[in-house]
């Protein structure tokens, strides 16, 4: 088995881990290797063809293939070797990675640093927990449907249902009508639209899609090809014929890679639990991009890998150690999540993750605090908290702190 | 006119497959005739995956009877075919002091049929072998040889044996009518007639629908739809054994073990419903699968389900197969193959090619056979591509299609070039498990579809 030699082995071609690979050759890293197990570099964004992507990161609207060219074009040949249709089996500590691909067959990679950005994936039908029939052809994700579309897979039929309404939902409006396919309704559990409003609207308006809230699907027909599905809301249950159901949206880090490797994993997001560059539990080992939690945009996700990969140049070239001693942050029950999950207090000027951190449920008004040991070094604006959106924290102000606890408060409007 | 058969069996579920395989063995013309386009698509596609000893059907019974020796043979002749074994063990759990007082009058019972190594274990064994178990468990009844097979991989392998051996395999071929004829029956199909000395019912759910062909009508199916929900391999680690709990005298309950694909199954609910065709998964159903989990092993809530599915059983009035040789009519009846048929097939199949030599057919053995062996879906198995050596040989087994089951393109190529080639996209799921993991598709639905759709295509032309 043939072994290669790199700086830094990066898992994922996607928008963070190509952002990641560029920023680590800005910052001095003399190799980089990036593995994907697709047959192209792009990760997800290479499918959509609308435009939308990677706004934070290139400050324009490109289309998801649009984004990619800009990422690669963006890379030295002569740093960075993109090697697709490679799938990385397993990472062992050292940190070594097992891969495999047909044109190289087996192989070990010894990186001196690795960068997971293995992103993440749409919960299907079956993790849904939806009843019904299971035909072999109709049930679908986003993600599956705009990668038939993208590789000339027909479908069988043009009329989708599409359940979910966050804002990749509206992707597939626009993916569809590209593709000659039409939505004929939206299908959300929850009392309204989970994307901006705005959105939701135009999609009322003008694609004239109806959208049905507090609704859930009770049934799928067809024998082998998806024929209809009843749904069911507090107004009783009806049947609409169509020739897919598209399950869209509940997004979850693919991180099998990072469980077998035995990193350690946040249960509230899925992804490894990582400091403020990016710094895993596994010695080297850094993580980036939506496998941190699902799910931000493109954009952000370039920007995280940005920021990991300047982070991972700073340790490979001496500036910086390994993670040691991390506080936690604590986060209040109203919050679902936060990334990065903890902090080191070592770690001097260097550009920290942007902060996600999201609520369980609805907040009407509230106001978010971050406090460091006893003090309240920062509060947000009183208001409305909801579940879909990222709330913006300053993490970084803890950067000039000594080593604490840090928590992350959220009080009610009247509370002082 | 169409050629003469010594034998047709009508259905290629497990059963029908493994009888076919039987009479592959002698010199004889052999048909194996199934409705679907694939074999295994009715009853032997949605089921447990247990490998059953026998001990948990009634003693005495021929069910009993013929699982036991299909557990024997299955031993002796799977591995050949490659086939695996997960030979985990059972335990049989009591939660309360009734349940512990029939478990224990159980135990006697099973060791005195000659299941000797049946052991009554006590709480501190249950949690040392279970930790995650929910607390409460009184004690169990603990069953080494119980094991855990691939339940697609099976029927494959006995049909593909079969027809290397000579046995001709007919799909989408449902039989519509059968004519006596005066030295056997000439059955129409959808795709011509068939002319056989012989009739050998292995038509599962549709078998009284078959029989009715005949003119008989000794048993009528009453189809029993079972529930299941597989979880992800996330949650492996939790079990390494088969969890009963202690049956009723109707049902057996909700069970929960580990897969050869490296899951965690839960499953089946009993339900009697009307249609044989309702393969429904319910709400009801994935409430009580979800009840279960809580009350056996809350722990297995926390990780994401893999696969929803339902199985129907064959079941008829009474609780026991239905074989039946009708030696007047040149007909045998292998029905009411209810809830152990995975097992037993390979009992069944001997027991059938008993009744057919005596008195209706008439064959020699033959001397040499050709093996065959399907490839391995184990969960840590033997793969193509974990061989260094095979990938640089044949390239395409290092290009990974389906990244949550570990599927290459070379092993779709491979199961969409076999003699038993898939026809359907569930079909090449079972015979490589391409889009049956965590992701169902979201990842290599395209590709493997477009490759599908591309054998397809060449096949038609
Ligand atoms: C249908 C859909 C529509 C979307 N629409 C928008 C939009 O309009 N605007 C927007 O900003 N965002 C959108 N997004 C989200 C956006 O695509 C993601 O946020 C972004 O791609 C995340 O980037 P990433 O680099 O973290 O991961 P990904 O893009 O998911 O890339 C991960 C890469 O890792 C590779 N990989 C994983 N495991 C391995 C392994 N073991 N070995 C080798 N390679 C591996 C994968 O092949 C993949 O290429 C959409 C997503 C979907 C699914
Ligand atoms: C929920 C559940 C759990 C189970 N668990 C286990 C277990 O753990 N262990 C175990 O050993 N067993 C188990 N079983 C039982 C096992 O699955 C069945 O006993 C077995 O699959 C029956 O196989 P069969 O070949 O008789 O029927 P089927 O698989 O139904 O095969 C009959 C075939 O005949 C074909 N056919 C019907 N009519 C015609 C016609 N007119 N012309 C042509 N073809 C026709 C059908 O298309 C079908 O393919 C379980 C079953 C269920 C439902």
């Amino acid at each position: 088995m043939s072994a290669i030699e790199t700086d830094c082995a990066i898992v994922g071609a996607g928008p963070a881990g190509l952002a990641a690979a560029r920023a680590a050759i800005d910052g001095g890293v003399r190799s980089v290797l990036v593995i994907d197990r697709d047959d192209a570099p792009g990760g997800l964004p290479r499918f959509c063809r609308h435009p939308g992507f990677g706004w934070e990161y290139t400050r324009r609207l490109e289309t998801g293939p649009g984004l990619v060219r800009r990422l690669i074009g963006a890379l030295d040949p002569a740093r960075v070797q993109i090697r697709t249709g490679t799938t990385v089996q397993a990472l062992h500590a050292g940190p070594r990675l097992e891969i495999l691909s047909s044109g190289a067959g087996a192989a070990t990679v010894h990186a001196k640093a690795v960068i997971l950005a293995t992103g993440i994936r749409e919960r299907p039908r079956t993790a849904r927990l939806v009843p019904g029939r299971r035909p072999e052809r109709g049930i679908l994700t986003t993600g599956q449907l705009q990668q038939m579309i993208a590789r000339g897979v027909p479908l069988h039929g043009k009329r989708l249902v599409v359940v979910g309404t966050e804002h990749v939902a509206f992707s597939v409006l626009l993916t569809a009508r590209h593709a000659g396919l039409s939505v004929v309704a939206m299908v959300e559990a929850e009392d309204r639209p989970m994307s901006y409003a705005p959105v939701a609207t135009l999609v009322r308006c003008i694609a004239g899609v109806p959208i049905h809230a507090t609704t859930r699907i009770s049934d799928i027909h067809g024998e082998t090809c998806v024929s209809g599905v009843e749904i069911e809301s507090p107004e009783g249950r009806r049947v609409i014929p169509c020739d897919a159901v598209v399950f869209s949206g509940d997004f979850v880090p693919d991180s099998p890679l990072a469980r077998s490797a035995g990193l350690t994993l946040d249960p509230a997001t899925g992804g490894p639990q990582v400091d403020q560059i990016g710094r895993t539990s596994a010695p080297c080992v850094f993580a980036a991009g939506n496998l941190l939690r699902a799910v931000e945009s493109s954009g952000f996700a370039a920007i995280e890998g940005a920021r990991v990969g300047a982070a991972t140049a700073a340790f490979l070239g001496g500036r910086i150690g390994w993670r040691g001693q991390v506080s936690t942050i604590a986060i209040a029950p109203q919050f679902r999540y936060v990334v990065p999950q903890c902090w080191s207090f070592e770690v001097p000027g260097l550009a920290t993750l942007p902060t996600s951190l999201r609520v369980g449920a609805d907040l009407d008004s509230a106001r978010v605090g971050l406090r460091h040991d006893q003090a309240l070094l920062w509060r947000g604006p009183v208001r409305r908290l909801l579940r879909h959106r990222r709330i913006r924290v300053p993490l970084s102000s803890l950067s000039t702190r000594l080593p604490g606890s840090i928590s992350l408060v959220a009080t009610p409007r009247d509370h002082p | 006119m169409s050629e003469r058969y010594d034998v047709a069996v009508v259905g290629a579920g497990v059963v029908g497959c493994a009888v076919a395989r039987e009479f592959s063995r002698y010199r004889l013309r052999t048909i194996l005739i199934e409705a679907r386009s694939d074999l295994g698509d009715g009853a032997s596609k949605g089921n447990s995956a247990i490998l059953s000893t026998g001990s948990d059907t009634p003693f005495g019974t021929l069910e009993n009877r013929l699982v036991t020796r299909g557990h024997q043979r299955y031993r002796a002749e799977a591995p050949a075919m490659g086939l695996p074994i997960l030979s985990v063990g059972s335990l049989t759990v009591a939660w309360n002091e009734a349940q512990a007082a029939s478990l224990a009058e159980m135990h006697r019972a099973t060791v005195a049929a000659g299941y000797r190594s049946a052991e009554l274990v006590d709480r501190d064994a249950i949690y040392r072998r279970v930790p995650s178990l929910a607390p409460g468990a009184l004690a169990a009844m603990w069953e080494p040889e119980e094991a855990i097979v691939d339940p697609f991989s099976t029927p494959y392998a006995y049909a593909l044996d079969a027809v290397t051996n000579g046995v001709e395999f007919r799909s989408s071929s449902a039989v519509s009518s059968a004519l006596r004829e005066e030295a056997g029956w000439t059955l129409s199909t959808a795709t011509g007639a068939v002319a056989c000395g012989l009739v050998v019912n292995c038509g599962g759910l549709w078998g009284d629908k078959v029989d009715a062909l005949a003119g008989l009508a000794d048993f009528a199916i009453r189809p029993r739809r079972g529930e299941f929900m597989v979880f992800d391999k996330s949650a492996r680690p939790l079990l390494d054994v088969i969890l009963k709990p202690v049956p009723s005298p109707t049902y057996r309950g909700v069970l929960m073990a580990p897969t050869a694909f490296g899951n965690v199954l839960l499953g089946p609910t009993a339900e009697d419903i009307d249609d044989p065709d309702d393969w429904r998964v319910t709400r009801d159903g994935l409430a009580k699968l979800d009840a279960a989990a809580r009350a056996m092993m809350p722990a297995l809530l926390d990780h994401d389900v893999t696969a929803i599915y339902c199985g129907v059983r064959p079941a008829t009035e009474r609780p026991e197969y239905r074989i039946a040789a009708h030696r007047d009519r040149r007909w045998i009846t292998v029905g009411g193959i209810r809830s152990t048929g995975l097992s037993g097939a390979l009992g069944i199949a001997e027991h059938v090619a008993a009744l057919a030599f005596d008195g209706m057919l008439r064959a020699e053995r033959k001397a040499e056979l050709a093996p065959v062996r399907v490839p391995s879906l184990l969960e840590g198995g033997e793969r193509p591509w974990r061989d260094a050596a095979r990938v640089a040989r044949d390239p395409a087994y290092g290009e990974m299609v389906c990244h949550c089951e570990g599927v290459s393109m070379g092993e779709i190529r491979d199961a969409l070039a076999s003699p038993l080639a898939p026809r359907t996209l569930k079909a090449l799921k079972r015979r490589t498990r391409a889009m049956f993991g965590r992701c169902q598709g979201f990842f290599c639905g395209a590709r493997v579809q477009a490759a599908f759709e591309h054998a397809s295509r060449r096949a038609a032309e």
